[in-house]
């Protein structure tokens, strides 16, 4: 009696589509769950204790896909804002990779994500929402704007279908194993 | 556990918040650091009498495999306070615990499996 838990992190900027994402893909409406954080001591005064420190609420999406009767897969968004690096780590911790949404109309938004699945030498693709159907970037602006990697691959996506979401985590879970490959 | 942050350029951005130190059972980090959030567990055919509602609301919650972030969800519990309290319930032989998502190296029939999977989806 065995069961294993695979785990992708759906990354990137404010409001690039993570849920949306998770959402159009999972089996189960996503769920939310919250971690109760607190600020840490360093520059803070010790002494106080912990009731007086600043404690804040992080929430994370996520969504599961039923890959076999042994395996689950699951999907979990990064909280929106950056400055929840704790979870991010958490989240990262045995991950085969993660998805970087971008917002062709806030780019920049997303650089904090590739930046630090680069940095960790974590495999993840970039996967481009396009909204609105219109994009004024050609994918070589947005490599460049985004400074990834050649081999990092880009998809474009809508977050709202499903087929396209399958796609940018088939590809995801593909520049993985070429990694195991690169590796062995 | 690790309390790594972020190491990159933006200092102010730096990750200043930590979990916040629970205390159940006067422990305040899980024992099995391999017991992460994707982690899933599944109740065990043992006499329950003994536990205390809380617990015993896991144990229910795990009549199939679920991992951690699913019960932290249900049952409305900051993850930090879901790890340590599934944490008790595998220690004391009350769940299961199946292969955390953890293993840095992936085998690569494992990602066969996932590719396929997603395809059928
Ligand atoms: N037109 C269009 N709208 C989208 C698409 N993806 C997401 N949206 C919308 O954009 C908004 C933000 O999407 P979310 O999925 O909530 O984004 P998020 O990244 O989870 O946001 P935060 O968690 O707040 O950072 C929602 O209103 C979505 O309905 C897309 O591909 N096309
Ligand atoms: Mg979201």
């Amino acid at each position: 009696m065995d069961r294993t838990s695979v785990k992708i992190v759906v990354a990137g900027g404010f409001g690039t589509g993570k849920t949306t994402l998770v959402a159009s893909v999972s089996e189960i409406p996503p769920l939310t769950t919250e971690e109760i954080l607190t600020e840490a001591s360093l520059g803070v005064d010790d002494t106080t204790g912990v009731e007086s420190k600043t404690t804040t609420t992080v929430a994370l999406d996520f969504g599961r896909i039923t890959i076999s009767p042994d395996v689950v897969l699951y999907l979990f968004g990064t909280p929106g804002q950056d400055r929840f690096w704790f979870m991010w780590d958490e989240l990262a911790q045995g991950a085969v990779g993660a998805i970087v949404l971008v917002d062709t109309r806030r780019l920049d938004s997303s650089f904090p994500a590739v930046d630090y699945f680069e940095r960790r030498g974590i495999p993840f693709v970039t996967a481009v929402n396009r909204f609105f159907g219109e994009c004024d970037y050609t994918e070589d602006e947005i490599r460049g704007a985004l400074e990834l990697d050649p081999k990092v691959p880009l998809v474009w996506c809508d977050a709202r279908d499903k087929e396209s979401s399958k796609l940018a985590l088939i590809t995801l879970v593909r520049q993985a194993m070429a990694r195991l490959k690169v590796k062995a | 556990m690790s309390f790594e942050t972020w190491d990159g350029d933006d200092e102010s951005a730096a990750g200043r918040f930590v979990p916040l130190y629970v205390l159940v059972n006067g422990r305040t980090a899980p024992r099995d650091s391999t017991l992460d959030l994707a982690t899933q567990v599944v109740a065990l055919s043992v006499d329950t009498r003994r536990l205390e509602p809380e617990y015993l609301e896991i144990v229910r919650q795990c009549a199939g495999w679920i991992s951690v972030a699913e019960i932290g969800a249900y049952l409305k519990l900051p993850l930090a306070i879901a790890k340590v309290m599934v944490d008790v319930l595998v220690e004391q032989g009350y769940l299961a615990v199946g292969t955390p998502a953890q293993q840095r190296i992936f085998d690569k029939s494992l990602l066969d499996q996932v590719i396929a999977g997603l395809e059928r989806l």
